[in-house]
């Protein structure tokens, strides 16, 4: 049990209120003067009792996806149903880090077991693991989702504040990059200009830097980029067991933008499944993960 | 197994007919599945003295299929001089369509059920079906479904103009986003297939399809249609050098490294084709010839979507348990009709019945299956020269190997056809 506080949330934020009070914040943090606020993580968990889970929405998700619609929650559907009240930790007022702009660098979940769409759910979400990063001020949103008192999902998410730093600005540690050597396409992914869009209408996550090229550009990208859990969305659709529970993380390297074609590697192996992604064009990687089948399913299949 | 229960008899290949196959927008453009499977049975029919027969079942399938065609084959059927007591049924398994229509006729006339039976199969890319988008398609449901005016505004209020663009059917795999070409490149560079022998053997198969025109093989086989009397796709001109000039069409992300060319790989073809078969006693009893036995078929299917076999690989796995059943090995056949989707398909097929490990870690065998005698591979041509309507290829093939078979008077042939959805059918035909 987490020895933090709970703050009980009364209905579930809206996404689009967040990102506005973000935006505001971001403003203020360019004022001159301005800078982090250099204190540590708020030592707080926001707590939603009872997760809206809307029929329709899953069906649009597993369309989306290209996945099968039948009677379980998709893993990474169940992030973004928690993601509204992670998203509440990042924007408290004794948040120290501004939230947009952020980078998303990873994902680790272990979703314990099938979970039904007409399940009573609950989220608890807070932010840990405050740390320097080479190229900025990484930390964890982890995020747990009930059914009474059983936890069946729990997320980690880890994300960078780039170019903030708490302390003085490191010296350059970069570590060079190792050249990327492409594995063997198993798939292509063609990701239309409207992706970012798509995704958003369906999960509610509305950040302009995935909705259009413009919005993307006043937040620092080239283009609009591909949400990071769409991506991983995508993979799950592909390679993630039915029926049983499984756990599964994603590293994320380089954006996606929109639009843009998107090679994908699937590879079996003694436990699940490898992923990675790569740009057609670019050759540069996207983003590689794992699906590992939990022990006890592994042992009946 | 109980005294009662029948033995099993041989399925007599009778003959075949097919349309001559026309490439894609080209001389068929105006003609649909139906016309063309009608067009091909009609020749059958002639050819066998068929009319006013009701035969046991008529068995075909398109890959691209119109929704309006769910009874293509009885359409069909109703459309020709069979009596109209023939049933018939569609069968749908990608470009292994006619193969398995085919083998399950064989397999009911094995069983006693019926005693003649008509397999074959029909594909055009020139008159295919075009859905509408999604986002139509969801509001022109939803507005089906609207009682009052008011609902019936706010689904067309979901209207937006970029669902008008339409949605053509390709030939990309659904799971994966890659086209068969794109796939069959993955397969064709791990088992280092070159280029070269790729040319070679598209070359080979437009000159074997031109020699077999040439000494009339096809005249029993072949019924004009459009005015149409030969495959449009063939080439008996063509070069190696024409072959080496062209740019690759699949692999590109391989760049330098890519080799399958629209050279080297089948075109989008328009075409049908038929197959009689029927017991012993029927033959005899209305006189018809008896060309081959059809002995057995096998389906094979593999996982391309994770990486752990390439697409059209199937048949290699297909083939290793049919030559198992039937107590042979894979030298044992005098010809042998490998499907040429792509001339890469063909090149890696016989590479790993060649490769130890292959046929120990992935067939499951003590040893590699081993080599084939070259000569013996697709004598007549195949789909690279003569053209590839999906689910047609399998009544080729099989009209064309049960004619070579007869005309030798002994031997055997081995089958081999690869599908979409990394899927395989494979059989024997035997000399009679």
């Amino acid at each position: 049990m987490s020895p933090r506080p709970t703050e009980v949330l009364g209905v579930a934020p809206s996404l689009g209120s967040l990102y506005a009070k973000a935006a505001g914040a971001r403003v203020r943090a360019m004022l001159p003067g301005s800078k982090p606020d250099g204190g540590g993580l708020p030592m707080v968990e926001h707590h939603l009792e009872a997760l809206d889970i809307d029929a329709a929405h899953l069906v649009a998700y597993q369309r989306l996806m290209g996945d099968t619609v039948r009677d379980e929650l998709p893993s990474v559907f169940v992030h973004g149903l928690a993601f509204p009240v992670a998203m509440s930790v990042l924007v408290r007022k004794d948040f120290p880090l501004p939230l947009l702009g952020m980078v998303h660098l990873a994902n680790k979940v272990k979703h314990l077991r099938p979970i039904s769409p007409r399940a009573t759910l609950s989220v608890t979400a807070y932010a840990t693991g405050l740390r320097e990063h080479r190229a900025g001020t990484a930390l964890d949103v982890v995020a747990e989702v009930r059914e009474g008192k059983e936890l069946v999902w729990r997320g980690v998410s880890t994300y960078l504040a780039r170019g903030v730093w708490q302390g003085p600005k490191p010296g350059s540690t970069a570590e060079p990059r190792a050249a990327f050597a492409a594995p063997v396409r198993t798939a292509s992914w063609k990701l239309a200009a409207d992706t970012g869009r798509a995704y958003a209408a369906v999960m509610g996550d509305y950040n302009p830097i995935h909705l259009w090229a413009a919005s993307a550009k006043a937040l620092g990208m080239k283009r609009a980029i591909a949400h990071g859990m769409y991506l991983a969305g995508r993979a799950l659709a592909g390679a993630a067991p039915h029926g049983d529970g499984y756990d599964w993380d994603i590293e994320f390297a380089t954006p996606v933008l929109l639009p843009s074609t998107v090679e994908v590697s699937f590879r079996d192996h003694a436990t699940g499944t490898a992923f990675s992604g790569w740009g057609a064009r670019s050759n540069k990687p996207h983003f590689s993960g794992n699906i590992t089948v939990n022990d006890e399913a592994g042992a009946q299949g | 197994m109980s005294d009662k229960s029948p033995a099993i008899r041989p399925a007599v290949i009778i003959g075949g007919n097919r349309i001559p196959f026309a490439r894609s927008n080209g001389a068929y453009s105006k003609a649909s599945n139906q016309d063309m499977l009608t067009a091909a049975l009609d020749g059958l029919i002639a050819r066998f003295g068929l009319q006013g027969q009701r035969i046991g079942a008529v068995a075909a399938g398109a890959v691209l299929k119109h929704s309006k065609d769910f009874n293509l084959v009885r359409e069909c059927v109703l459309g020709t001089s069979l009596s109209a007591h023939t049933p018939a049924y569609d069968v749908q398994m990608a470009c292994a369509t006619g193969m398995e229509a085919i083998g399950s006729l064989a397999n009911k006339i094995k069983l006693g059920q019926i005693d003649s039976g008509i397999g074959g199969g029909v594909d055009t890319t020139s008159d295919a079906p075009i859905a509408v988008s999604e986002g139509l398609r969801e509001m022109l449901m939803e507005l089906n479904r609207a009682r009052s005016t008011g609902a019936k505004l706010k689904a067309l209020s979901k209207f937006r103009p970029r669902d008008l663009a339409p949605n053509a059917p390709g030939t990309g795999e659904p799971r994966t986003g890659l086209s068969m070409g794109d796939h069959q490149a993955i397969t064709t560079k791990a088992w280092n297939i070159t280029r070269e022998a790729q040319d070679e053997l598209a070359l080979a198969s437009h000159k074997n399809l031109a020699a077999a025109y040439e000494r009339n093989f096809f005249d029993d086989l072949i019924t004009p249609f459009a005015g149409v009397a030969q495959d449009t796709n063939m080439r008996a001109d063509s070069t190696l050098e024409k072959l080496a000039s062209l740019k690759p069409a699949f692999g590109k992300n391989l760049g330098a490294e890519a080799t399958m060319t629209a050279g080297n790989s089948t075109p989008l073809t328009d075409g049908a084709s038929t197959v009689l078969l029927g017991s012993e006693e029927y033959a005899r009893a209305n006189d018809l010839p008896m060309l081959a036995n059809f002995v057995d078929f096998e389906a094979a299917a593999v996982d391309f979507v994770h990486g752990a076999e390439g697409l059209l690989m199937a048949p290699t796995h297909a083939v290793a348990r049919i030559l198992e059943r039937n107590n042979l090995t894979l030298q044992d056949f005098d010809f042998y009709e490998i499907h040429e989707a792509f001339a890469g398909t063909v090149l890696s097929t016989l590479a790993a019945w060649e490769d130890a490990d292959f046929c120990k870690n992935k067939l499951g065998l003590d040893a590699a299956l081993g080599s084939i005698d070259r000569t013996k591979l697709n004598v007549n041509g195949s789909s690279l020269a003569a053209g590839h309507p999906f689910a047609a290829t399998g009544g080729r093939i099989v009209a064309t190997l049960a004619k070579m078979l007869h005309e030798k008077g002994s031997g055997r042939g081995l089958v081999s056809v690869c599908a979409a959805g990394g899927q395989g059918v494979v059989a024997i035909v035997e000399a009679r």
